[in-house]
């Protein structure tokens, strides 16, 4: 990845050999001035990944309490037998899909944090993940956790970097919005009007709120594009999150300034046969997350990346006739990197004294386990993101 | 001498004709600035009229393309491309309605109860059941909303969507019963898990045939024991939870909720009175009452347009039938900026606000624009250059460009394709102020 390294030499190169020529030579002065300043990442700078995993993933067939003979029967239908896991401990073992991640795991890279969710666990995916994402329990707060620390950077539209073209309310605050990158690349406006098109990014006194973030996302794309779009091609196909990863190993590598990183899958929401559904997305998950790591930690970046892999609930321990389970509460969370202390953390839910609905009790409440990516990975007090937390769980 | 509209009446005039019909087709903006807001008001409201513009739309004649076939044969590949054309076809069928329709709100209202009982083809899989769940939402779009949930509740394309084929008394699947009330009835925390529980005992004996959305009913496979939802006791099968569950008040604050958020405001509540005027579950009665609130002069009501929303309000404007554009592109556009009509992400429906304004969905939407553009009449910039930019803001219902727009525009007043290109992509047209 050499020739991708991002530095000013570099990028100066790239606008005086006009690769750019019709955008960049529009380009607002102060946008120009703004990337042209822009510094690589610092070296050690700590990174974080967040892989969301919509739908509600089982973290019962995830990380399997094998041996728990209630595991076996409250779902005797989609359990996993001893052969079909890999076992980390006497107890514990991940889903057999999962050879990568349990690889890690014995290399001490991969920190579990047990039964992880929130007081008063709602069932619905929407609450929930609205809870999850912006780190508030009032549906008033709509503000996503990194949304509020992008409140609090200096703007620039590195600082955090989403995959997709539609933005998860996770990386909204209230004043900053992530950029999004698509898989398909970048692609700057072309034809006779693509020269005006940067100044329909400046913003006006007259703006209302969200005209003036439709001028941002404008402005923003072009100045991200200037760095990013030389090293964003169509990465060979995958699965989709391999791709999504792929594309983030390449631009952490190439030292690209973000800090923050968001790639997500769907479909996690098994409530009929559940077994081969989950295990092909696990079995996805699991590659891209092998494939990350090794790509990483090829790089000058080895030490300084933390992926952390959640879902919005775990699901129901009891599994339903249709070979599936409805909607749960706690869940493992996975931190994993180079620098992270492996191991278990908090507590394995019991499976038979359940909640009322026959639902895990969690365990460990998730703002700590963002209150630790906070302090250890971003550098900043949990207060100053989730009001009135303050605890955290580190795992480095 | 009419007077010059003033601001807050452009503003008014522009939100009900975006929110309300996917924006003016040319001249329908100047047109009802001189008529004023009250005769606005009555225009955006009209339906169930003969529609001449819908004249023109063959509805695809989807067949039954039943079961999945087995192995790699010819048939198989057959039964795939008419599944695939089937749903491509369905998709330019359902925007060719909502670009032509002379009375654009029932298109409007199906569009937002697509996105309410949001179901999707990515599960479905069949074109046929889909069609017939739009012409359902179609039919009842401006209707009663207890009517439209008792025949939803049993409606093959949401029952697949959402499990109730693997939905047992032995062993219930609480999927179409929990969104039921969570996301289409109630709302959040309106219900508990015990409600869930018995009623998915109550969606219990349906079958849905996935090819054709036919669902049909096996008394012995119900739960035909009395069951307690929200309060009442009694047996129940889908319709009578259905009629029970949209006679609570909650049923009439969370739809008003609903429509207030996806044409109001994503920030604000609505007034009281607005639910009080849903008391009765009349559609067409909640959505005159919200057309005729006096919401449309507040300036914080603002809305970001879906890009289906942007792309039917150009097209509209630049009089462009989506099925006369390359099929291939229009999806991939559509796609890319993250919405495809039949292919919600999820049963919560499509995202809203500022979600769809990122760097990576301009420039798809710049992608599309093209598309729109070159195919598109572009002779509502015949004035001369001084009047362009102001033309131009009456062409597409915008209530005044900013300086920004305005002195970009004023750069390209000699090449109308850029000059269209640039107010399509402008911010005062992606967002409804």
């Amino acid at each position: 990845m050499i020739n991708c390294e991002f530095d000013r030499r570099r990028f100066l190169q790239w606008t005086g050999a006009g690769l750019f020529a019709t955008a960049s030579a529009q380009l607002s002065l102060e946008s120009i001035a703004g990337a042209a300043t822009t510094t690589p990442l610092p070296a050690s700078t700590p990174i974080l990944v967040i892989v969301t995993l919509y739908g509600g993933n089982d973290g019962l067939n995830t990380v399997v309490p094998f041996t728990d003979p209630t595991y076996q029967s409250a779902r005797a239908n989609i359990a996993l037998s001893a052969s079909q896991v890999l076992p980390f401990t006497d107890s514990l073992a991940f889903n057999s899909v999962m050879p990568e991640m349990s690889a890690l795991y014995a290399a001490n890279k991969v920190a579990i944090v047990q039964g992880v969710s929130y007081p008063n666990p709602n069932l619905s995916h929407f609450t929930s993940m609205a809870i999850w994402q912006s780190a508030s329990m009032t549906a008033e707060v709509s503000s996503g956790w990194i949304g509020r620390w992008l409140d609090i950077q200096p703007h620039s539209p590195f600082n955090a970097i989403g995959i997709g073209s539609t933005l998860p309310p996770l990386l909204v605050g209230d004043k900053s919005v992530a950029s999004m990158v698509d898989l398909g690349g970048i692609q700057l406006p072309w034809g006779p009007a693509a020269s005006l098109i940067p100044r329909l990014g400046r913003s006006s006194s007259s703006d209302v709120p969200l005209e003036g973030a439709a001028a941002t996302s404008i402005s923003d794309l072009f100045s991200t594009a200037q760095l990013l779009s030389p090293l964003v091609t169509k990465s060979p196909t995958g699965s989709f999150i391999s791709e999504q990863l792929s594309l983030v190993s390449t631009l952490i590598n190439a030292n690209v300034p973000t800090r923050v990183w968001e790639v997500n899958l769907s479909s996690f929401d098994t409530h009929v046969g559940e077994k081969a559904d989950q295990n092909a997305l696990l079995a996805e998950v699991d590659a891209a997350l092998g494939a990350f790591m090794t790509s990483i930690s090829a790089g000058g970046r080895s030490n300084d990346v933390t992926v952390m892999v959640y879902s919005e609930f775990g699901r129901r321990v009891m599994s339903n006739a249709g070979l599936g389970t409805d909607h749960g509460t706690a869940a493992p969370v996975f931190l994993i990197g180079n620098t992270v202390k492996g191991g278990l953390y908090g507590e394995q839910p019991s499976l038979s004294a359940l909640d009322a609905n026959g639902n895990l009790v969690a365990t460990t409440d998730f703002r700590d386990v963002y209150g630790g990516l906070l302090h250890d990975v971003l550098g900043t007090p949990v207060g100053d993101v989730i009001p009135s937390w303050s605890t955290a769980l580190s795992v480095h | 001498m009419t007077p010059t509209p003033t601001y807050t009446e452009r503003l008014a005039t522009a939100r009900l004709l975006h929110r309300f019909n996917f924006g003016p087709t040319p001249g329908e903006f100047a047109a009802l600035l001189k008529g004023g807001l009250a005769a606005t008001r009555k225009r955006v409201l009209e339906h169930g009229l003969p529609d001449p513009g819908l004249d023109s739309v063959v509805a695809p004649n989807l067949p039954d393309l039943g079961p999945y076939p087995q192995g790699n044969t010819p048939a198989a590949t057959a039964f795939y491309q008419a599944m695939n054309t089937g749903n491509q076809e369905l998709v330019v069928w359902w925007l060719d309605r909502m670009v032509v329709s002379h009375y654009p709100l029932a298109e409007r209202m199906t569009w937002f109860w697509h996105g309410h009982w949001a179901t999707s083809v990515s599960k479905v899989g069949y074109p046929l059941p889909m069609q017939k769940q739009n012409e359902t939402l179609r039919h009842y779009a401006l209707g009663n909303f207890r009517d439209m949930a008792r025949v939803m509740v049993v409606d093959g394309a949401l029952n697949f969507w959402l499990d109730n084929e693997e939905n047992y008394i032995s062993s219930p699947n609480e999927n179409l019963a929990r969104e039921l009330m969570e996301l289409m009835t109630l709302g959040v925390n309106k219900f508990t898990q015990d409600d869930v529980t018995a009623a998915a005992l109550a969606l219990t004996g349906y079958s849905t045939v996935q090819s054709n959305g036919n669902v049909t009913f096996n008394e012995e496979q119900h739960y035909s024991k009395p069951l307690t939802v929200l309060g009442t006791r009694g047996p129940l099968n889908a319709e009578s939870l259905a009629w029970l569950i949209t006679s609570k008040a909650e049923n009439a604050k969370y739809i008003t909720d609903r429509l207030w958020f996806r044409f109001v405001s994503g920030t604000s509540s609505p007034p009281s009175s607005l639910e009080e005027s849903f008391a009765g579950r009349d559609i067409d009665e909640l959505v005159s009452a919200l057309v005729n609130s006096p919401a449309w002069s507040d300036p914080a009501n603002s809305l970001v347009k879906s890009p289906v929303e942007w792309f039917v309000g150009a097209c509209k404007a630049l009089k462009v039938r989506p099925s006369s554009l390359n099929t291939g592109d229009l999806l991939w556009g559509l796609s890319q900026m993250g919405q495809v009509p039949f292919n919600p992400p999820n049963v919560g429906g499509w995202p809203y606000g500022q979600a769809w304004l990122s760097g990576a969905a301009f420039q798809y939407r710049f992608e599309v624009s093209q598309l729109i553009v070159t195919a598109g009449d572009l002779s509502p910039l015949n004035v001369s250059p001084s009047k362009m930019v102001e033309a131009s803001a009456d062409w597409l219902g915008v209530p005044e460009w900013s300086r920004r727009t305005a002195s970009t525009l004023a750069a390209a007043t000699k090449t109308p394709s850029e000059f269209a290109t640039l107010a399509l992509l402008a911010p005062e047209y992606a967002v409804s102020a």
